[in-house]
This record gives structure tokens, C-alpha cells and sequence, in this order.
């Protein structure tokens, strides 16, 4: 079984990596959620009975534990509240850049709608996220809306 | 940045970093960043605890003490083990239910229930001790202040160990809150 788990683990490696980003600031604490999420996935994962897909099952156990664990306090500095540059995709030093400035509009939001927009960003139906978040289809229709405008803003 | 490119820089962001060497370190408590002190912490006071229960007798004069100072000491011991034990269980399982909501709104309440235990078990667990110890003593007015400050204390520590776990509630009430934001109406 824990050969299975590591398998599945090691291939889908970019959602955690993905959620630890939109999460946590530091690089740091990115890496102690890592190892939180890859903790509590190996706990749930006797019940994991296959029913729905890998990736669902991972992104509800890592967003779940994002929101759920405790946070150490720091001290309230706001490293970048405005991003530094624009941006323009041509190059792979720009494509990280890019990237960077992705996490940094979505670490704007607070939790809940950071776990809907990555689900959505994923490419995951409406169903599927109302799944996991627990709400209706409607009302993600209706979140979605707004964090979309309020990316807008932020990536203006 | 359009909204459209956003898609596409999700789905490419990340890679293969970790090996499964390295992700198998971290299916161990061993390697967890903050249950591996909490549990260290756990079993460290335990033993010291239990130690504590085993020689207290003789050492305290256990005979000499009221069997009610007695009784409320080793009680308010096992009760403080006993929610040591429960709370490193109940925080080291955040997953709840079958959905975010759900979870959270669970684990919120189990560590609602969890805090108000360890804030009157703490506060049990000093006092039996206060009452053991000053049980059968003739007071003068200097025990009398070392026996105020040893309160002041254990009140200091009661509220701190609250107000963490007010902050850790309130955390977690806010996700709650957002979860449930237009689902009410």
C-alpha cells in the first residue's frame, strides 16, 4: 500500500506544491505545509476508496489542511502589495515571473476563495467543486464571479 | 495577466521536486514539522507525570495529607494526561468530513470542546496541587506569599494557554463564516 501511496504522491506532487504556494508565504512554511499535507494524505488514505478522482481526493485533503491548521503568527509585514513588474510571457525567465505573479494575486484572497479558484484553475466542473468545498452549484457559480472580478483588480 | 492566462499558468506551475524517498520521510510523525515537538512535549510530561504519581507519597507525605487532597491530586493528574493525550490526537486529525465545509465546521467544534476541557483541567490540576501541598501547614505570613504567587502564576498561565486557543478558535471560526457566506441566504 505505501508503495502505491508514494507512486500516487510523487506523480500528482504539483497540486500540493500548487496549494502550498497559494497558502503560505514563506518558502519556509510552504515547505512545513508540504509535509503536513503529505502527513494527513498518507492518513486518509486507507479510506480513499477510489470513488472519485486522485486529484479530487488529493485537493480536498490539501486544501482542507491548508485551512485547518494553525498558522504561526508573524509579524504582519505585506511583502509585496504591489507586484514589482509587468509582465510579458515570451521567455522562461519571464514565464517564472508570471508564475510568481499568479500566487501572488491569489494569495490576496482568503481561504475559502482560494480553495474554489484553484479548483476551478484545475479545471474542475462546477459539480465536482461544489463536491468539495460542500457548497451548491449555485453559489460557486456566484463566488467564482466575484473572485474573478476581484482578480481583475488585483492584476490590474 | 488575463483571467484566461491564469488557467494555463495554474495547470504548468509546480513539477516533480520531491523524490519518493522524500516523500516517504514524511508519512512519519518523526519528520512532521509541529506534531513531532508537540509528541516529544506529550510523552516528556507524561513520564514526568507518572513519575510524579509513583513517588509523590512518600516524598509529599502523602499520609499525613487529607485522603480528599490525595484523591483530587491523583485524579486532576490522570485527567491532565488524559487531555494531553486527547488534544495531540484531536489536532493531529484535521480532516473531519467528506467536504471542506463539513470538515472544518467539525473540527471547529472538536476543538471548541477540546479548549474548554484543558482550560478547566489546567485550572483543576493546579489547584490540587496547591491543595495538597498546603494541606496540614501551619501558615505564616511569608508561605502566605509564596502561596499568592504561586496563584498568580497559575492564573498567568490558565489565561495565556485561553487566549492561544481563543486565537486558534476565532482562526478557525472566520473559515467557517467564509464557507458559509450566501449559502444562508
Amino acid at each position: 500500500m505505501e508503495k502505491e501511496f508514494l507512486k500516487t504522491i510523487h506523480d500528482y506532487q504539483k497540486i500540493i506544491y500548487k496549494i502550498c504556494r497559494v497558502y503560505r508565504d514563506s518558502r519556509e512554511d510552504q515547505e512545513d505545509l508540504f509535509q503536513e499535507i503529505v502527513y494527513q494524505l498518507w492518513k486518509s488514505y486507507p479510506a480513499f476508496k477510489r470513488e472519485s478522482k486522485v486529484s479530487s481526493w488529493i485537493y480536498r485533503i490539501a486544501l482542507n489542511t491548508a485551512i485547518a491548521v494553525y498558522r504561526k503568527s508573524k509579524l504582519s509585514i505585506e511583502y509585496y502589495e504591489e507586484f514589482p513588474e509587468h509582465i510579458h510571457p515570451s521567455d522562461e525567465k519571464i514565464v517564472s515571473e508570471n508564475e510568481e505573479r499568479l500566487f501572488w494575486a491569489l494569495r490576496k484572497l482568503n481561504d475559502s476563495e482560494k480553495a474554489i479558484i484553484s479548483l476551478y484553475l484545475e479545471d474542475f466542473s462546477y459539480q465536482e467543486i461544489a463536491e468539495i468545498a460542500g457548497l451548491s452549484e449555485t453559489n460557486i457559480g456566484v463566488r467564482l464571479n466575484r473572485i474573478k472580478n476581484k482578480l481583475k483588480e488585483i492584476l490590474k | 495577466m488575463e483571467l484566461n492566462d491564469l488557467k494555463s499558468g495554474w495547470q504548468n506551475a509546480g513539477g516533480a521536486f520531491k523524490s519518493e524517498a522524500d516523500l516517504q520521510k514524511m508519512t512519519q510523525v518523526t519528520h512532521h514539522p509541529s506534531l513531532k515537538k508537540i509528541r516529544t512535549k506529550l510523552i516528556i510530561e507524561t513520564i514526568g507525570l507518572v513519575f510524579f504519581l509513583f513517588v509523590y507519597y512518600d516524598w509529599f507525605d502523602g499520609g499525613k495529607k487529607p485522603f480528599s487532597a490525595n484523591v483530587l491530586l491523583v485524579s486532576s493528574l490522570l485527567l491532565y494526561i488524559l487531555n494531553d493525550v486527547i488534544g495531540y490526537i484531536s489536532i493531529a486529525r484535521p480532516i473531519r468530513g467528506i467536504n471542506l465545509k463539513l470538515s472544518i465546521q467539525n473540527y471547529l467544534t472538536g476543538i471548541k470542546r477540546i479548549s474548554v476541557f484543558s482550560v478547566i483541567i489546567s485550572f483543576l490540576y493546579g489547584i490540587s496541587i496547591i491543595v495538597f501541598l498546603t494541606s496540614v501547614i501551619n501558615f505564616t505570613k511569608e508561605k502566605k506569599l509564596i502561596l499568592a504567587g504561586i496563584i498568580v502564576v497559575l492564573f498567568q498561565m490558565i489565561l495565556l494557554s485561553f487566549k492561544i486557543w481563543t486565537k486558534r478558535i476565532k482562526n478557525l471560526k472566520q473559515q467557517v463564516k467564509d464557507f458559509n457566506l450566501d449559502e444562508e441566504k
